[in-house]
């Protein structure tokens, strides 16, 4: 089933009056239950392309549609509704609030969505026992390693069951073995809870475990392959 | 609830900051609790120090006696005005008087006065000039005693047991004189005050301007002052249109100005006190909110809606308000009760004061408005403060806020 489709996306900036073309007209379209890998060298659009499906940013140009919906026609409290209710994130930096425990940097989403604080509390304990971090529910970001905090960010992404989470550089800030633990996981969920992935990244192992890729460069897609 | 826990462990991220900011309000209170608490102790001793001198809660004369202060206005029938304040519950005391206007001679000079006949026993009750004697004695109620102000004596260059002539116009029109001898002089919170009035006895006034034994004035305290408008209202009824029924407010509404003027005053305090936070919570919240913008983006970015961060920041200008608030008021009030007590000696200054109808000795007040305004107007300027962060925060787009260095 088509989830996301984009359209001819065009996302230009101005760098001191000068315009630079992120995307130059990129036309997608995701399926529900992808695991899409978006690749390319730096300054090929990858993040710009994730920030426009993630609905963080607006296109210049073209438009992208969730189940058929345009969303450049919804204002700023629909798309922070949409994204509460239909996306998650992952980031390189993990992003985490640091003020919260991980408990509750879990929770934060779900108590945005208005559900009741035990369940809650159940689903955040039960999905960080399933992650592997069920001893950090009191740990504050800074009291936490990079891998732990990602995997906490992993938990923050899939714990109100969103349509599609968007991981922009996961592995980026990670050794290659705590990486290929996460990205264990996330082919995990992607697989037991049919949530549709989109990364962006330029890291090998993460290119390799996409079973959709789609190459972008100087802001057009080079190639896509389905495997 | 998440809201005000964020809210609340933000502003201890940096903990010197906030320090500062809830030490600025903390000391904004302190201050605005001592300078309203001065200010109303000298509003009140204003209020009391004139009651208590001269004119009570109350005062009955006939109609019109109050715009023409003639001795032919006397009151036509005192009975009935008696009739109707022992039947008044709420009036504690009364005393009959006759208010002349005249001129008071020594052997060197003579002065324009104020006299009042009074009766000595009943009029203790009313006023403090028994109290206000400091040298000599209190009337008797013989009637060529008199009393004066040790500001007229100092003019008259007389003193005690020296002689001096009182003048006034009759009731037929001539003059009338008589002699006197002091028995005391009296030194109240006003000079002003200690320069015009003497006190004779009621007897005393009655034959000097041939009354008899009418009067002209009925001087009254209610049971509270809260009560005077009630009594008040219940004596013009008793007593109809023949007589006037004035209130404090009515006799002395120049106090009136003086307290509008007071009250004035505290708005620009405030306002000043006001001005100061809102700008340190400005500059707080800004330094707070650049420091967060990436946070800012992050959180639109899983859904926390503009409005949410918007709260949020205002939560925590709330947070720091409310804690300042908290801290100064526990020390205002606490530099408060000793001075409430003991009253803060101003006698440097006490020419300007007694002037000014205050005395030398403040004691501050705590009312309930001072209260009200202490709690909830400060908190309420760090929330104006915390506005021009919060809508620099929610215009932000989320992209622009994660990329954001």
């Amino acid at each position: 089933m088509e989830i996301i489709k984009t359209i001819d996306l065009v996302k230009t900036y101005h760098d001191n009056g000068v315009p630079v073309h992120a995307l130059r007209g990129v036309s997608l379209t995701v399926q529900s239950g992808d695991f899409l890998v978006i690749a390319g060298p730096s300054g090929s659009g990858k993040t710009t392309l994730l920030n426009l499906v993630g609905a963080l940013d607006v296109p210049s140009e073209g438009k992208v549609c969730f189940d058929g919906n345009d969303l450049s026609s919804k204002s700023r409290r629909e798309l922070s509704a949409f994204r509460l209710n239909n996306l998650g994130f992952i980031f390189q930096a993990y992003n985490l609030i640091p003020v919260l425990t991980a408990m509750e940097n879990i929770e934060f989403t779900m108590m945005l969505m208005g559900i009741p604080d035990g369940e809650r509390k159940e689903r955040s304990f039960r999905i960080m026992s399933d992650l592997g971090i069920a001893e950090l529910t009191e740990k504050r970001p800074n009291e936490m390693s990079g891998g732990q905090q990602q995997r906490v960010a992993v938990a923050r992404a899939i714990v109100t069951n969103p349509s599609i989470v968007l991981a922009d550089e996961p592995t980026a800030n990670l050794d290659s073995a705590t990486g290929a633990t996460l990205l264990d996981l996330m082919e995990r969920m992607n697989r037991e809870r049919n949530i549709t992935f989109i990364f962006s990244s330029h890291d090998p192992q993460v290119i390799e475990r996409g079973r959709r890729l789609l190459i972008l460069r100087d802001g057009m897609v080079e190639r896509e392959e389905t495997r | 609830m998440m809201l005000l826990r964020l809210a609340q462990r933000n502003i201890w991220r940096n903990k010197r900051r906030s320090f500062i900011v809830i030490i600025s309000v903390a000391i904004g209170i302190t201050a605005t609790i001592l300078t309203d608490t001065l200010s109303m102790g000298m509003i009140f001793q204003i209020f009391d120090n004139q009651i208590g001198s001269h004119i009570g809660h109350l005062q009955i004369h006939r109609k019109g006696f109050h715009d023409n202060m003639v001795v032919q206005n006397f009151i036509p029938d005192a009975g009935a005005v008696d009739r109707a304040l022992d039947g008044e519950p709420s009036i504690s005391a009364y005393s009959r008087r006759v208010v002349l206007f005249g001129l008071l001679s020594s052997a060197n000079t003579s002065s324009g006065i104020s006299i009042i006949g009074i009766e000595p026993d009943r009029e203790e009750r009313i006023t403090k000039i028994r109290a206000s004697i400091v040298s000599g004695r209190y009337l008797t109620g013989s009637p060529n005693e008199i009393v004066v102000g040790h500001n007229l004596a100092d003019k008259l260059g007389v003193g005690l047991g020296d002689k001096v002539v009182a003048l006034s116009s009759t009731l037929d029109g001539h003059v009338g004189s008589d002699v006197f001898r002091i028995v005391g002089v009296f030194e109240t919170f006003s000079s002003e005050f200690d320069k015009v009035y003497v006190y004779i006895p009621l007897e005393g006034a009655q034959r000097l301007v041939g009354l008899g034994e009418r009067i002209s004035e009925f001087a009254i305290l209610t049971s509270d002052r809260k009560t005077v408008g009630l009594a008040q209202d219940a004596l013009r009824r008793i007593l109809g249109d023949s007589f006037e029924v004035l209130s404090f407010i009515d006799l002395i509404p120049l106090i009136l100005v003086q307290i509008d003027m007071y009250q004035q005053s505290m708005i620009v305090f405030y306002a000043i006190i006001g001005i100061a936070l809102i700008l340190g919570i400005v500059n707080t919240m800004l330094m707070s909110v650049f420091e967060r913008i990436q946070e800012f983006g992050v959180l639109m970015a899983v859904g926390l809606s503009n409005g949410k961060i918007f709260l949020m920041i205002i939560l925590e200008a709330l947070y720091l308000g409310l804690i300042g608030t908290a801290a100064g008021f526990v020390v205002g009030y606490l530099i408060y009760l000793p001075l409430a007590s003991y009253g803060i000696d101003l006698s440097a200054f006490s020419e300007g004061l007694k002037s000014f109808g205050t005395g030398t000795v403040i004691y501050p007040v705590l009312t309930t408005t001072g209260i009200i305004n202490a709690l909830f107007l400060i908190p309420l300027m760090t929330v104006v403060g915390a506005l021009y962060p919060a809508f620099k925060a929610i215009r932000l787009q989320p992209i622009t806020a994660i990329r954001y260095v």
